[in-house]
């Protein structure tokens, strides 16, 4: 009896460690499954955002050395003004500080290197803010960049809608003596995409990490009133 | 009244304790895949989230940034399926003291920016503040909720209790 009894005992010994040898390969396999699917989401990130950017890209003419912005004006104070054609206080920058701008650049005191680029593509169901971008490329290449902001701004669609269709923005563009059909085909053809995304590239890894920022000779400026405009390009001059 | 109201306490506990567990997890599971989901159809974006705590060389925040929502929504998956929580949990709480000590850091160095915690992300804009005590709380919650996990991993209706194949008990702290 008593050595039945051990044997069953013994025998139940056996059966949790089992149990417990089970448990504890399960718990093995889940957990390097687990890792397993972490890790491969990280690396499908990774593998997804290679293979969206494109690294060739034709830069418009009139654009800076690198092709990373417009060039307007050859005066010897540089201004760069970091933007995205979606966004409001870009505009509002647009609408008070602007006509300063282009005085000064009619003065022959300052070059501005304008920076369309794309940040708030989040902000509209079509990527408004790189399609804008591009087609802004498409205007520099004939020597019209300028104009055609300034057209965009007062067509400026708001946050969160789908922007302007391609036609619109190819509409704009013949509003300010564009070519139709050439920067039409330009825009429909997606010519300067991949340079948008060069210019909002290299913007971000200069550590420009909002839209408008304006920067006079490498300063960037806090107050981009006319009045803080005119200061800091008068003190960079001297 | 006074003796029983504390016993009968301790007789809930272990009732309420499995299905708050399963509250924490499919809440922890919403937030990884609402945080993923703003993220996942801006990667560019989300690099630039990241390069802006200037924490990172560019290069690396840009891989970061693009990982990043992917790994959040897998997380998200996992605990909303109650596979393998417990690690799960472990690197939501890894992930997340991560998050609160970067947000700390930008608030210490004066940044002004965004967390890109639920999309979004970057420098604000002139006239906003920063709302980095908001977010630290916020994220302090959602540890509370990897936490409980981390420390009770078996909850009802999940993937592990299925695979065990037992009701949820009380020692199932291995």
């Amino acid at each position: 009896m008593s050595s039945r009894r051990g044997q069953r005992g013994a025998a139940k010994v056996v059966r949790q460690q089992l149990a417990r040898e089970r448990r504890r390969r399960r718990t093995i396999w889940v957990s390097v499954t687990a890792v397993a699917v972490v890790l491969i989401a990280g690396l499908i990130g990774w593998g997804v955002w290679s293979s969206q950017k494109s690294d060739e890209f034709t830069a418009p003419k009139n654009t800076a050395e690198g092709g990373t912005g417009v060039v307007v004006g050859s005066g010897p104070v540089t201004v760069d003004i970091y933007e995205d054609f979606l966004c409001p206080v870009c505009k509002q920058f647009q609408d008070t500080s602007g006509a300063t701008v282009d005085q000064l650049i009619s003065e022959g005191r300052i070059r501005a290197v304008y920076h369309p680029v794309a940040y708030l593509n989040r902000f509209s169901t079509t990527e408004y803010s790189t399609r804008s971008s591009a087609a802004s490329g498409c205007a520099a290449d004939e020597g019209k960049f300028a104009e055609y902001a300034k057209a965009l701004y007062q067509r400026q669609p708001p946050e969160g809608s789908a922007g302007l269709t391609d036609d619109e923005l190819i509409d704009i563009g013949a509003g300010v003596g564009l070519n139709r059909d050439d920067f039409g085909s330009c825009v429909r053809d997606n010519t300067f995409k991949p340079w948008t995304e060069h210019v909002t590239d290299t913007a971000s890894r200069n550590n420009v990490t909002g839209t408008p920022t304006v920067i006079i000779d490498g300063q960037q400026v806090t107050d981009r009133s006319p009045d803080g405009i005119r200061a800091a390009v008068e003190a960079a001059g001297k | 009244m006074t003796v029983t109201a504390p016993s009968t306490r301790v007789v809930h506990w272990p009732a309420v304790r499995p299905w708050l567990g399963t509250a924490a997890r499919l809440g922890l599971a919403a937030v990884w895949l609402l945080a993923g989901a703003s993220k996942v159809d801006d990667l560019a974006a989300s690099g630039r989230a990241v390069n802006a705590y200037q924490v990172l060389p560019y290069d690396v925040a840009t891989v970061v940034g693009a990982a990043l929502p992917f790994v959040e929504l897998a997380l998200g998956v996992l605990l909303l399926l109650g596979l393998a929580t417990r690690l799960t949990a472990g690197i939501s709480a890894a992930l997340l003291v991560v998050f609160i000590t970067g947000i700390a850091s930008a608030w210490a160095r004066g940044l002004a920016i965004d967390c890109g915690c639920f999309g979004s992300g970057g420098q604000l804009a002139e006239g906003q503040a920063p709302s980095y005590l908001p977010e630290i709380l916020r994220d302090l919650g959602f540890l509370v909720m990897a936490g409980f996990l981390l420390i009770w991993p078996r909850t009802p209706v999940s993937v592990d209790g299925w695979l065990t194949g037992e009701p949820v008990v009380e020692d199932e702290d291995e």
